[in-house]
């Protein structure tokens, strides 16, 4: 590297330093963006996933279980279950439900299903077992630690009081967290105790899943199956659906605001070095060498700012996660990646755009 | 024009410039010719805004001619591409400026570094070369230092070592002694005099300093864009802005003589 960069950069400290804490926010807010979407990307469909049903069933139109209204009759279970192919069938019941904990109140995604049957139940323990009987519920984690519950403490939903027998992960949603108690209990909380939302159906040979789905879809009209994979990818669908544009919006934001916070510093560093510029152009400095300058200014800016980021970002998300339980964070290699390639092309772009400036600097100014 | 078997190192034929547009286009040189020989310290005068800048950055190829033919080490500036010319001005132009234009960011050391590396020299003989030009410009106990620590006498020092740096076949100067005092003036004349007269190579020196003048081989003047030879004698022409201190020391010593070599070497 040029000595002449560093001195440029080091000539203004305090300007350096605001660039680098510019530079590492948009990459705290990047990869936070990135973390908190595979947070809620996993504890969405972690549900699905884990319950590795061969096909669900629900009804017609209802194509994930995220945003989807299913209403099935709970006899339904018998006609599945009779079908050939099929080993088991577990009933699953979710509803919007107030929890109350003293005078707080809270919104979960309660899921009843029968603990005799396979799948349908918390896909993760984390403390605790799981629900054996109708008084008995199992929070997730995020949402236990927001309202300082743990096992053995009891809450009510409505006039039922229920001791919490378990503590689930990859049930937190974000917006909303998973709890589960049993099918009867959720139905009774409705007062509509011959219905449930959909079917997990496990089949004896899973690569029979098309002639089974197709079976049940001509024995129950009014029905949709979905095999494990499609459901998953539904559901996946959906929460994208309403998270994406949200995080592409911030996401271009952010990458603006990065370009903005660059390119500012490198021109106002070259409007400064005006006449230094024009000394060099006189004294025939090669065609690469100026704007070699820049772009190893912007590099070494993104790549303190990089530095700067990663190193605040890890014990911040530590802290966010520490104060707002329900906000789950999941951050991989590739993010990370992803985003220090962002960063290198965004400083690359500044550094372009704030060339432009050396073509109007005349080597006759040095004669000024 | 001075005889001499070399050929020049810059001939200007019947150059003119003007800036502007049509409406509004102004001369800044007319009808200019001269020619610039190796060994040769020409001096050229005159007052403000006559056009001397303009005449040196049409001699270095950073300007090209409205009219005439501007001939660079014997080929035509029009036919030089922008790279050569880059490349002409790196390697055997060096320039000096009135107010030194050191680079502040850099060192002592770097900034001579910087004409060398441009001029192509690899970053250790960059070093070896620039260290021993600031040996010969009595700087070299500053080299680690930025120019802002350095007295005006010292900057212009360093700003000659650079200009000198890839043993420039032309050096230019504007101004070189305006900033200075008598004696670091006198040092920088002994300079410029000693690259044209021992190394053999071109000087033109934009100056009112009579201790370049005296030094000069010959005088050029030029006004409202006219360039013209003067013989012999310097005189304050009543039209150009001498100094007090210059106009002084001419009208006390008239009929100077044109040279005195003996001042000039070091």
């Amino acid at each position: 590297m040029n000595p002449y960069t560093l001195r440029i950069l080091r000539s203004q400290p305090l300007r350096l330093m605001l660039t680098v804490g510019g530079v590492a926010l948009c990459v705290v807010l990047m990869l936070f963006l990135l973390s908190a979407y595979n947070g809620v990307a996993d504890g969405s469909v972690e549900y699905i996933r884990k319950n590795n049903a061969d096909l669900w069933v629900l009804q017609r139109n209802a194509w994930n279980i995220l945003r989807g209204s299913s209403v099935l009759p709970s006899n339904f279970a018998q006609a599945i279950g009779n079908t050939p192919g099929v080993r088991s069938v577990a009933p699953v019941l979710l509803i919007l439900s107030a929890i109350q904990k003293e005078k707080e109140i809270a919104t979960v995604f309660l899921t009843g299903f029968e603990p005799g049957k396979s799948g349908g139940g918390p896909p993760h323990l984390a403390q605790g077992r799981s629900v054996l009987s109708d008084d008995e519920i199992v929070l997730d984690q995020a949402f236990a630690k927001k309202f300082d519950l743990k096992v053995g403490d009891t809450i009510k939903i409505q006039d039922f009081s229920m001791g919490i027998v378990g503590i689930s992960t990859g049930t937190n949603a974000f917006v909303i967290q998973y709890a589960f108690t049993t099918l009867s209990r959720t139905q009774s909380l409705i007062g509509l105790p011959g219905i449930v939302t959909c079917y997990l159906v496990t089949l004896n040979d899973r690569d029979d899943s098309q002639r089974v789905a197709e079976a049940i879809r001509n024995t129950l009209p009014g029905v949709e199956v979905y095999d494990h994979e499609q459901f998953l990818q539904n559901n996946i669908r959906e929460m994208q659906s309403g998270l994406l544009p949200f995080l592409y919006t911030v996401a271009v934001i952010g990458i603006i605001v990065l370009t903005a916070i660059l390119s500012l510093l490198l021109s106002v560093n070259i409007l400064e070095r005006r006449k230094d510029f024009a000394v060099l152009k006189t004294l025939g400095s090669p065609g690469g060498f100026l704007s070699r300058l820049i772009v190893e200014q912007a590099l070494l800016i993104s790549f303190l700012g990089l530095k700067s980021g990663l190193t605040v970002f890890f014990p911040m998300v530590a802290l966010i996660e520490w104060i707002s339980p329900e906000v789950t964070t999941k951050t991989s290699v590739e993010q990370v990646t992803a985003v220090v390639v962002v960063v290198i092309v965004v400083s690359l772009m500044s550094a372009f755009i704030s060339m432009q400036r050396l073509r109007r600097i005349y080597p006759m100014e040095a004669f000024s | 024009m001075k005889e001499s078997t070399n050929p020049p190192c810059i001939e200007l034929v019947d150059v003119s410039k003007s800036f502007g547009t049509h409406s509004h286009k102004t001369a800044a040189l007319r009808h200019a010719s001269l020619g610039l020989f190796p060994g040769e310290l020409v001096s050229l005068l005159g007052p403000s805004g006559s056009g001397k800048t303009t005449l040196l950055t049409l001699m270095t190829g950073l300007l090209k001619p409205t009219s005439g033919t501007v001939v660079l080490f014997g080929k035509v500036l029009a036919s030089y591409t922008s790279k050569e010319l880059q490349r002409l001005r790196a390697r055997r132009i060096g320039f000096v400026f009135q107010t030194f234009n050191l680079i502040d960011s850099l060192t002592v050391l770097e900034n001579v570094m910087v004409a060398l590396r441009f001029g192509g020299k690899s970053v250790f003989e960059a070093r070896r070369r620039a260290a021993r030009l600031l040996e010969e410009t009595n700087v070299a106990h500053l080299a680690k230092k930025f120019p802002a620590t350095l007295s005006q006498g010292e900057k212009q020092r360093v700003a000659l070592a650079r200009a000198m740096a890839n043993q420039a076949d032309l050096i230019v100067a504007d101004e070189p002694t305006a900033s200075l005092d008598t004696a670091n003036g006198r040092q920088i004349v002994q300079l410029l005099y000693g690259h044209a007269k021992k190394s053999g190579k071109c000087v033109v020196v934009a100056t009112h300093d009579l201790r370049v003048t005296h030094c000069a081989d010959r005088h050029f003047l030029i006004q409202d864009g006219v360039l013209s030879q003067s013989e012999g004698v310097i005189e304050p022409h009543p039209s150009i802005n001498f100094s007090p201190t210059h106009a002084e020391i001419v009208s006390q010593s008239s009929r100077l003589p044109l040279r005195q070599p003996e001042a000039c070497s070091q």
